[in-house]
């Protein structure tokens, strides 16, 4: 059911992700992956390539105004960098971006992430479709606040 | 058309296509005789049989699916081409060195860990850094917060390469640092530390991966575009050559190409190539090939699918010798050996149902050894979650000494040698690799096909169709889309603590306010003149500088204001 | 949304906020959000005129991004306000793309504060669609000097650049042969400046010989069209190409001509696009209730004269 309303909501505007990898990190195979694995399930993907700073991570997010702000990080510094994301976001008062992470991260840092809004945080070995749908529920979330302001 | 020139790829490919047998009988007649017959009774239904490199395979191989030559093909071990094994009496004269890459938090963090490797039998150390250390930045940049100590060890100056060291024997052990965009300015560190402890520069043995040609392809661990950063390499192989001998200033690495996704036929091409590259760099900036391929080494990944592995080593030797003898004309014996280290693969890890990870490593460990690595890595079973235990680490240390010591596995040299499907696969993945050296020459070269991105959408390509077979379940992974648990039972796993940051950036200030800062500025000014000019070579200048203890960013800033910072082009 | 929401996006277009302009290129881009994206072009239309528009075309590969990070970055240090829209191409298959490289820009344009925005082209033929003219009336009453608007480089929106676009520059490469040789034909009505980029390289001298040649005997009125050579990495040929930029762009806008040739496509396109709106949202309406489509199947009548049939029994009120 779900689905069905999501689909209505993006039917003449898709999901708009933006994928990023907002630290010192050059693993991007699965990055990569994504923003294909995105594409083809029918979504904008925009991938904000290597080291880019949280401060143009945000402002990339806001220009494009996309639905999804998608971080990954395998390097371990994801309880701080991922915060810096949100840290930005929230001081700029932005509530209809939707934050998602995926990485090497601990089942423990799990409730830190999603306290601050960082939700999913997706191991490597996690099935597509899984990511997908997940990224397309909170795109929803955003895309309902955006337009019905 | 005009009519290109053949390429000495060109003129292998069909040498390798005459030597093949013409016919198949043995296998044909089999076939009809008695495997279809059997299918149709038992109601086999065809599947597909193949693996990372995409080549099919048949149900069985026999001696016809050799080349008319096969013996002198093969060859024996110690002798051109090396196919099985690159020295007469492998492990039984020297055992592979077990390796075990290790590096987090503090200096003095690695180097206790250090120290209990060693204690539990490990043979030769490796050192891993942390992300600010790979990319040239100190402790105390605003980028690096966060990121201190997480992935690897952080190294900001001299100060912490000696801390790193402390204790042990540089003449004893040789040292692997995994570095490669400021791998120029670790070399110096190590050299400017053995001279601290009087140990003549001819004695002391490591290697640093300085494979800047990989980093653009797949570790994306660079700062400089590529000419610049091809230069501090030349600097180092000249001034290693001369000055410190028994350094390998380069380990030419395939493991990232593969773990980025590649098949391994791609992994062993593509670190090929690079390595051909290098011997182009070295007899360019004038050096005889013969006076530092010896010095070149090389970095394989050991995956799981075991035949795969163990063929692609047996090919690489091969190749290697057979191009630096024929196109390159090297004379020294010691030119033509592809020595390598092999590490386990990363990727085949699962955070899922983690002690599995235990028998992955094993087989794949299992692979190298019969592959005829000098030197090896086995990963750790909580990898897939963060940096390895204590407990973990041991566990996969113990991994190697079982195989070693209990299994009989080292005892005969290359005894996989001489089975059909073995070595028609040798011969097979090395026909793939001269397909794809002439394709790369014909681009204009491996630097060329970095730069228009060839080499990094044959990755990402490869990468995605894998993903795309495990959402259909074609290809399996324990766990995770076969087998897998509902509740996962969580882990223990290594915590590296915010101290770590903290006691380094306090550190770095405490050392930039008590060094002489007026040598340092100096030092840094000699080292850009000596950069501006190309002909001359940069490593004495670094030297003095990491002597003076200017950190690691200060000295790659100077690299930032010369070169610039490269930007990648986006391949997806 | 609500009229407040509108009148603070409307307020906020003003004041150059960039999160009001990015919230209404989304609104323009979403074609059921059509009744608002029509107050806030009725809202900022008065505003608009101010802003060059410069359309950059050519080849995938060929260095657009980086020389529009370079003119951002030239065009910002004379105090001139500066946004980029990159156009491009959706899969036919999923729908979805891969937007924007902006990578090789992204530092020029944080650095100088240049707005970006992405925007996947979906119009009708494959041409500009309506948002894009949207998006740039958006940015150009936002208070931008200077507008510069990427196409991919495939296919028709490439020429139709050259409708919205005060100045287009195409941008080829040196070896480029066939390329040249297969634009020959339209090569005046493709753009009014030519840049011939990464002169560094062998076949750029020759490159651009013959476009000279080639251009030499066709006028655009006035204007003589150009042929630069640029080296994007040291900006080497910048100056001129800036300078040629400017002229062009003063005589496009001082042109009565030039203007009202523009003003006249944009309303044949936003025409053409209410019209085909309406027929979507009605086909399935008019053809389920006309049962034409099983006469078609039924080999009664053709697909022309059941359309002419179904439009003139459904005189469509805009």
């Amino acid at each position: 059911m779900e689905n069905g309303k999501n689909r209505l909501l993006f039917k003449d505007k898709p999901v708009k992700v933006l994928l990023a990898k907002p630290g010192i990190d050059g693993h991007d195979r699965g990055i990569l992956v994504l923003a294909k694995a995105f594409r083809d399930a029918g979504m904008e993907v925009l991938y904000a390539g290597l080291l880019p700073t949280p401060e143009s991570v945000v402002e990339t997010a806001v220009n494009e105004d996309v639905d999804v702000v998608a971080l990954s990080l395998l390097n371990g510094a994801h309880l701080t960098v991922f915060r810096k994301v949100a840290d930005i976001m929230k001081s700029k008062g932005i509530d209809d971006i939707a934050l998602v992470g995926g990485g090497t991260i601990p089942d423990e840092d799990k409730p830190e992430l999603e306290a601050i809004g960082v939700t999913g945080n997706y191991g490597p070995g996690t099935p597509l479709s899984v990511i997908i749908d997940h990224v397309t529920t909170r795109a929803a979330e955003a895309r309902k606040k955006k337009i019905s302001r | 058309m005009e009519k290109r020139e053949e390429t000495y790829w060109d003129s292998k490919l069909k040498e390798i296509q005459s030597k093949k047998s013409a016919e198949n009988k043995a296998y044909s007649e089999w076939k009809s005789r008695t495997l279809e017959p059997w299918n149709r009774k038992t109601g086999y239904s065809e599947k597909e049989y193949t693996n990372s490199s995409s080549i099919d395979l048949k149900e069985v191989y026999t001696v016809e699916d050799l080349p008319k030559d096969h013996s002198k093909q093969i060859g024996m071990p110690g002798e051109y081409p090396y196919t099985r094994g690159i020295y007469p009496n492998m492990y039984r004269g020297r055992q592979w060195t077990m390796r075990m890459f290790s590096g987090f938090g503090t200096p003095e963090d690695t180097n206790r860990r250090l120290k209990y490797l060693i204690e539990h039998g490990e043979s030769g150390l490796s050192i891993a850094f942390d992300m600010p250390t790979l990319y040239g930045f100190d402790a105390d940049n605003p980028r690096s917060d966060g990121e201190i100590g997480r992935c690897g060890v952080n190294v900001s100056s001299l100060q912490d390469m000696e801390e790193i060291l402390e204790g042990i024997d540089l003449s004893k052990v040789s040292t692997s640092m995994t570095i490669n965009a400021p791998a120029a300015v670790v070399t110096a560190m190590y050299i400017a530390v053995a001279k601290k402890k009087m140990i003549p520069l001819d004695r002391i043995a490591g290697t640093v991966q300085a494979d800047i040609l990989k980093e653009y392809i797949a570790q994306k661990e660079w700062i400089y575009p590529p000419e610049a950063h091809i230069r501090l390499i030349r600097d180092m192989m000249v001034y290693c050559t001369e000055n410190v001998p028994k350094w390998n200033y380069i380990s030419i690495s395939g493991y990232h190409i593969r773990e980025a996704g590649s098949s391994a036929v791609q992994e062993l091409a593509f670190t090929l190539a690079d390595g051909f590259y290098y011997v182009d760099m070295g007899i360019k900036s004038g050096l005889k090939v013969d006076d530092f391929a010896p010095r070149l080494s090389f970095f394989f990944n050991s995956s799981i699918n075991f035949f795969e592995e163990v063929a692609k080593m047996r090919a690489a030797r091969r190749i290697w010798a057979t191009v630096l003898r024929e196109k390159y004309g090297a004379k020294k014996e010691r030119s033509l050996l592809l020595r390598f280290h092999t590490q386990t693969s990363g990727y085949t890890l699962t955070w899922q149902q983690p002690l599995n990870n235990i028998v992955r490593t094993t087989v794949e460990a299992m692979a190298a050894i019969l592959g005829g690595t000098q030197s090896l890595h086995t990963n750790s079973y909580d990898e897939a979650w963060a940096l390895p235990s204590e407990e973990a680490v041991k566990i996969a240390l113990r991994t190697q000494q079982i195989l070693a010591d209990e299994t009989g596995i080292p005892d005969v040299i290359d005894p996989l040698g001489g089975s059909y499907y073995v070595e028609w696969l040798t011969d097979r993945m090395e026909e793939e690799a001269y397909r794809y050296f002439d394709t790369i020459e014909k681009l204009g070269g491996i630097l060329e096909s970095v730069k228009k991105g060839f080499i990094q959408k044959e990755i990402a390509g490869t990468s995605y169709r894998r993903q795309m077979r495990l959402e259909q379940g074609k290809e399996i992974m324990v766990g995770v889309n076969r087998y897998e648990e509902k509740d996962e039972k969580p882990i223990s796993t290594l915590k590296i603590s915010h101290k770590a940051q903290v006691d380094q950036i306090n550190k770095l200030k405490k050392l930039k306010e008590t060094r002489n800062n007026l040598a340092v500025k100096k030092a840094l000014q000699d080292l850009e003149k000596a950069l501006r000019n190309p002909d001359e070579n940069s490593m004495p200048y670094i030297i003095r500088a990491v002597e003076a203890y200017a950190t690691l960013e200060e000295i790659s800033n100077v690299g930032r204001n010369i070169f610039g910072e490269w930007k990648e082009p986006v391949i997806v | 949304m609500s009229p407040l929401e509108l009148k603070s996006i409307l307020e906020g277009i003003e004041r150059s906020d960039t999160r009001s302009v990015a919230r209404a290129i989304s609104i323009v881009e979403t074609p059921s959000m059509h009744l608002e994206r029509n107050l806030i072009i009725k809202g900022i239309y008065h505003k608009t005129g101010h802003a060059g528009i410069i359309g950059i075309t050519g080849p995938p590969g060929i260095g657009k991004s980086t020389m529009i990070g370079n003119l951002c970055k030239m065009l910002s240090s004379e105090n001139f306000k500066v946004s980029v829209l990159a156009v491009d191409a959706s899969s036919p298959f999923s729908g979805g793309s891969l937007l924007g490289n902006r990578i090789r820009m992204q530092e020029n344009l944080s650095r100088y504060g240049v707005f970006m925005r992405s925007l996947a082209n979906r119009g009708l033929n494959g041409g500009l669609s309506r948002a894009v003219w949207d998006a740039v009336d958006i940015l150009d009453a936002a208070g931008n000097d200077f507008i510069i608007v990427e196409t991919v480089g495939a296919g028709q929106a490439d020429l139709d650049i050259v409708n919205l676009a005060d100045t287009v520059i195409v941008v080829l490469g040196p070896g480029l042969g066939d390329q040249i040789q297969a634009i020959k034909a339209g090569i005046m009505e493709i753009g009014h400046i030519f840049v011939v980029n990464k002169i560094d390289r062998d076949g750029s001298f020759i490159a651009i010989k013959d476009l000279e040649e080639t251009l030499a005997f066709t006028t655009q009125g006035d204007w003589k069209i150009p042929v630069y050579g640029t080296n994007s990495l040291t900006t080497e040929g910048y100056g001129d190409l800036i300078n040629g930029i400017k002229n062009h762009t003063t005589l496009a806008k001082s042109s009565p001509e030039f203007r009202r040739k523009r003003y006249r496509e944009e309303m044949r396109i936003v025409m053409q696009d209410e019209v085909s709106r309406i027929i979507n949202r009605k086909f399935n309406e008019m053809i389920l209730n006309n049962g034409e489509i099983d006469s078609l199947l039924e080999s009664k009548t053709d697909p022309y004269s059941a359309a002419r049939k179904i439009l003139k029994g459904n005189s469509v009120k805009l």
